[in-house]
């Protein structure tokens, strides 16, 4: 009797949550179906959640105003190359902290632990000043290179590689094996698991970027989309119609990606909670 | 004799390899990080604004000296603190709530995990913008009737993102709407690292649910609860795009923190030094709180 | 064959016409404003592209949000535009700064002439011109004919006949009889912080003080912290604490009738007329002393230091000031043509138009441009900061004597913004056309 109470107790406090996280979502997802009028006009009651008439014309007026397509393309490109090119920098980085014997390895460990304590919001000012300074800005790149090198990406596949068995490393060695090539056709393939988990982390913390390509970029050619929905919303005329669409055409590739991949996302946001 | 020599070549190449394979992330840690972080070291003891001709000069401790004169940046301080006090100990304790819901096995824990976990996935600005418009002022706006229907009608509508009192805990709602699901998959891991055997033990010894969670599952927790607390810390003295969309610092003030500081005094008005020397004292809260918050585990350990 | 081929593909190709000179790419900044506005913008582009093959104009839209910001990064980066919008007190600071190039020789004297006064003297620094504009703004009290003809209020048409400080406060208590809530002012507090400014400065000049001393630019000290200034907030403050000022959260008190008085501006004009229609009244502000002041300024145009070709930027900058553009643009945005040519082919600004107060605020000289210095961004956040304090019921004098030190201080940290001779790279011989 007992049982059963706090188990329907505690499934009614699953469904009361589940209902608050999804309404803002699925408020998104209908509103961007439904006539400009009707959105304000049904936000206060369940209506809110259930269009009546359905249209596209928020979706027609978004590639009409804008160049959602370019702002797409640019988040693609500026989040594809940055986590692409951090699993290459960050996981040599961290092999040879955890691995190899050289003469620096205490100071860049010592660096790597140092800058994992310094939020990006600390030196946004000076950065933006430097890279402005000369010339830099208001394109892709410096949207990527400043970020590829990241001391939580490094600390992560550090953690995992000095769990690695040092057996199959040394196999190969004696065989003949370069250090790269050890690397390359032992640890890589061995360390799946911690790639997809900084891929992930990355994606995480870099894809919704507002703050530096506010400072960094002027026109719309490098914009982003975390910023594109920001200067969209600040475009007259006010259209909330239009404002949902957008939002629900940029939010939807990620949240199929993070449903494709759920268990990986998990296991990624984990890892960091253990291990960092 | 001939092994070490064998090996000499081997150590250097290996040493050479390490050097190389660490190259590029340790120049990117020291351009990007470390460097720029000097610069405002550096840059918030002069008088550097953006596009002035004059010739830059040392003034030594000027920039600090106003920062804490000024009411605004004093109130931006106390808005983090705010920010801080109430989202971590609330997030923390919703997300841990949340994580021990999920924390037994049933068919419907992937789903639910997968929808609370969802909103982590949104940009800020997008969540932001959306989160305008739920708190939409007048009775038709979505979190005004939610109040409304829960207070059986006692609620007069509002508009909380203009209000004085309201703003900043509008802010803390959608920031942790956004953020929660993080910290519950972090707690949910580690509630699943505790031995079961334990839990049997304590049963065996005859604890209560209460005495079972505050004997094994907390101590459990201890790494993951570190953690999430640590992370929510730093991000309750970053808070800056909800600012910068929803509020713009205002009204009044009542909802401009450090970052939004920094960002409108470096960039909305060119004083770089201003900028610079905000972030520096950001930097030192937030390595403050970090320090603290080791300090206290450190001595409940050595207690226990 | 295969010679067939090469002979019937030489007859289809022809090579390129060789041209004298590629068009030279003219970047221009432009804020992204009203729907209206752009595609005005678009359009008169693709006709200035369309007319002439020396340039070809490559138009930016930059966030309004974030645009000075956006200005100051790209001089610091080398990556200013050719022709740059801006806010028009900006000008000051830009030039100080060396981003701007003088216009005048750039020019048509002619052109030149037909500019309205306001618009000149806000663009001109340091006896040069360095900005036009293809409108100019105006600021006036919107009044609701019906509620003040009920609570028995003249109601005045023409500067000369502006309220005063004494009759506005008579004004506002027999509106406030006639009102359920009493809220009968709406003074715009939604909007963004460069408003304050730009529409309650003007009653502390009216009242004798000022910003900043205008003569000499080095201090505001007996200026925004003196008597007229004390004196002019005070009783701004009184309508906050006498519960008349509307909060208007939702931005529309005026149009729904629950306040019969706006602060507001040119812009206002198209709801308002649609909400009232008849029942709108146009009026000047109340004047605080023996003469109306009200604001002027909007949006101007200048051509940067990074610009090579110059004078291809002023014809560009020419053509837009054609009546034809400033007529197309005034009618998307309702603002004052600020030629006196389009003004007089206007029909919301020629005499007799609904709007014509506007007009006649700024040939006559009631509108004042704030302050010409440098130092402009900064008064405007202090005198802001100082308006929001005062608002909430902070010390009308602590707060003004506030905002007077931190503009002080401002002044003496850049030693007072002495001239800065210019260093440009003139523009290679041949390099305007």
């Amino acid at each position: 009797m007992r049982r059963t109470l706090t188990t329907g107790l505690r499934h009614a406090a699953l469904l009361v949550s589940a209902a608050a996280f999804l309404a803002p979502v699925a408020f998104l997802v209908v509103g961007s179906f439904k006539p400009e009028g009707r959105i304000l006009a049904d936000a206060g009651s369940w209506r809110a959640f259930f269009p009546a008439h359905w249209t596209l014309d928020n979706y027609r007026d978004v590639f009409a105003r804008v160049d959602f397509v370019r702002f797409l393309l640019n988040s693609l490109l500026i989040n594809g190359a940055m986590v692409l090119s951090g699993l290459a920098v960050n996981s040599l980085a961290a092999y040879a902290l955890a691995r190899l014997r050289w003469a620096g390895r205490p100071f860049v460990l010592g660096l790597v632990l140092a800058t994992l304590v310094v939020p990006f919001e600390a030196i946004a000012v000076p950065l933006f000043y430097g890279l402005s300074a000369i010339g830099w800005r208001d394109d892709w790149s410096v949207q990527v290179v400043p970020f590829v090198a990241n001391p939580l990406s490094i600390w992560l596949f550090y953690v995992f590689f000095a769990g690695l068995p040092r057996e199959l490393e040394e196999a190969a060695r004696v065989d003949g094996a370069g250090v790269l090539r050890t690397f390359l056709t032992v640890v890589v393939p061995n360390a799946r698991a911690a790639f997809a988990t900084v891929a992930i982390v990355t994606l995480l913390f870099y894809w919704g970027m507002y703050l530096w390509p506010l400072l960094m970029t002027a026109g719309p050619h490098a914009r982003p989309l975390p910023l594109a929905i920001a200067t969209f919303y600040t475009l007259p005329p006010l259209r909330w119609g239009d404002i949902l669409a957008f939002g629900t055409l940029m939010v939807a590739p990620v949240l199929l990606l993070f449903i494709l991949f759920q268990r990986a996302f998990v296991r990624g946001v984990a890892a960091t909670g253990i291990k960092g | 004799m001939s092994g070490a020599a064998r090996r000499a070549p081997g150590a250097r190449r290996e040493a050479a390899a390490g050097l190389l394979f660490a190259l590029p992330a340790l120049l990117g840690l020291a351009l990007f990080v470390l460097g720029p972080f000097l610069f405002a070291v550096a840059v918030s003891f002069t008088d550097l604004h953006l596009g002035s001709p004059l010739p830059v000069h040392f003034v030594g401790l000027r920039a600090y000296r106003r920062l804490f004169e000024d009411p605004v940046f004093l109130r931006a301080l106390v808005n983090n603190a705010g920010f801080a006090l109430v989202v971590v100990p609330v997030q923390t304790a919703a997300a841990l709530a949340l994580a021990l819901l999920l924390d037994r096995p049933s068919r419907l824990r992937g789903l639910y995990r997968t929808l609370f976990f969802m909103p982590v996935v949104f940009p800020l600005s997008l969540v932001s913008v959306v989160w305008v418009l739920l708190y939409a002022p007048g009775p038709e706006g979505t979190v005004n009737a939610l109040m409304h229907w829960l207070s059986l009608g006692h609620w007069r509508a509002r508009d909380f993102l203009h209000d004085p009192a309201l703003a900043l805990p509008a802010l803390m709602l959608t920031s942790v709407w956004q953020g929660l699901g993080f910290q519950m998959i972090v707690l949910l891991a580690g509630l699943q690292e505790i031995p079961a055997e334990r839990y049997e033990a304590a049963r065996v010894d005859g604890a209560g649910a209460w005495a079972r969670f505050r004997h094994v599952t907390l101590p459990g927790l201890r790494n993951p609860l570190v953690f999430v607390v640590l992370i929510t810390s730093v991000l309750a003295f970053r808070l800056f795009d909800q600012v910068r969309i929803m509020t713009h610092g205002g009204p009044d003030y009542a909802t401009t923190t450090l970052i939004y500081e920094a960002v409108r005094a470096a960039f909305d008005r060119g004083n770089v030094a201003r900028g610079a020397a905000i972030s520096v004292v950001f930097f030192v809260v937030v390595l403050g709180v970090a320090l603290v918050q080791r300090r206290l585990v450190r001595e409940r350990r050595e207690l226990a | 064959m295969g010679g067939v081929l090469l002979a019937a593909a030489l007859a289809v190709w022809a090579p390129p016409p060789a041209r004298a000179h590629a068009p030279y790419a003219l970047t221009v900044w432009f804020h992204a404003g009203q729907p209206g506005e752009r595609r005005v913008m678009r359009a008169a582009v693709d006709a200035f592209n369309a007319e002439q093959d020396a340039a070809r104009v490559r138009l930016v839209l930059i966030p309004e949000g974030s645009y000075n910001g956006q200005v100051q990064a790209a001089a610091l980066a080398g990556d200013l535009p050719d022709v740059l919008e801006f806010d028009g007190p900006y000008v000051y600071n830009y030039v100080w700064e060396g981003k701007l190039i003088p216009l005048g020789g750039l020019l048509p004297k002619r052109l030149l002439r037909d500019l309205l006064p306001s618009v000149v003297r806000q663009g001109t620094y340091a006896g040069r011109l360095y900005s036009v504009a293809m409108f100019d703004s105006g600021l006036g009290l919107w009044g609701n004919r019906r509620l003040l003809e009920r609570a028995g209020v003249r109601i005045p048409t023409d500067p000369a006949g502006a309220w005063s400080a004494a009759q506005f406060d008579r004004v506002l208590a027999a509106l406030a009889r006639h009102d359920r809530d009493r809220r009968v002012l709406d003074l715009k507090l939604d909007y963004p912080g460069e408003w304050l400014t730009y529409a309650f400065s003007p009653l502390i000049e009216s009242a004798g003080g000022d910003l900043i001393d205008r003569r000499t630019g080095r201090t505001a000290r007996g200026f925004l912290d003196g008597p007229g200034a004390v004196s002019a907030m005070r009783r701004v403050q009184s309508w906050f604490r006498r519960g008349y000022v509307d909060p208007d959260v939702r931005g529309d008190a005026f149009v729904s009738g629950r306040a019969a008085l706006a602060w507001g501006g040119h812009w206002n004009y198209p709801r308002y007329h649609r909400a009232l229609g008849r029942d709108l009244v146009l009026m000047p502000l109340p004047r605080f002393g023996p003469r109306l002041v009200t604001d002027s300024g909007s949006w101007n145009w200048g051509i940067t230091t990074a610009c090579r070709r110059p004078r291809l930027a002023a014809r560009f900058l020419e053509f837009l000031l054609r009546p034809r553009w400033i007529l197309a643009m005034t009618a998307a945005n309702g603002a004052v043509p600020a030629t006196r040519t389009a003004l007089a082919r206007s029909p919301l600004y020629r005499p007799g138009g609904p709007l014509r107060l506007f007009a006649v605020q700024l040939e006559e000289g009631y509108a004042e441009p704030r302050p010409r210095t440098p130092a402009y961004p900064v008064i405007s956040s202090a005198f802001q900061q100082a308006f929001r304090a005062i608002r909430n019921g902070a010390p009308v004098r602590a707060a003004l004597r506030r905002a007077t030190t931190v503009i002080d201080r401002n002044l003496r940290d850049n030693d007072y913004y002495p001239p800065i001779a210019v260093v440009r790279r003139v523009p290679a011989a041949g390099g305007g056309r």
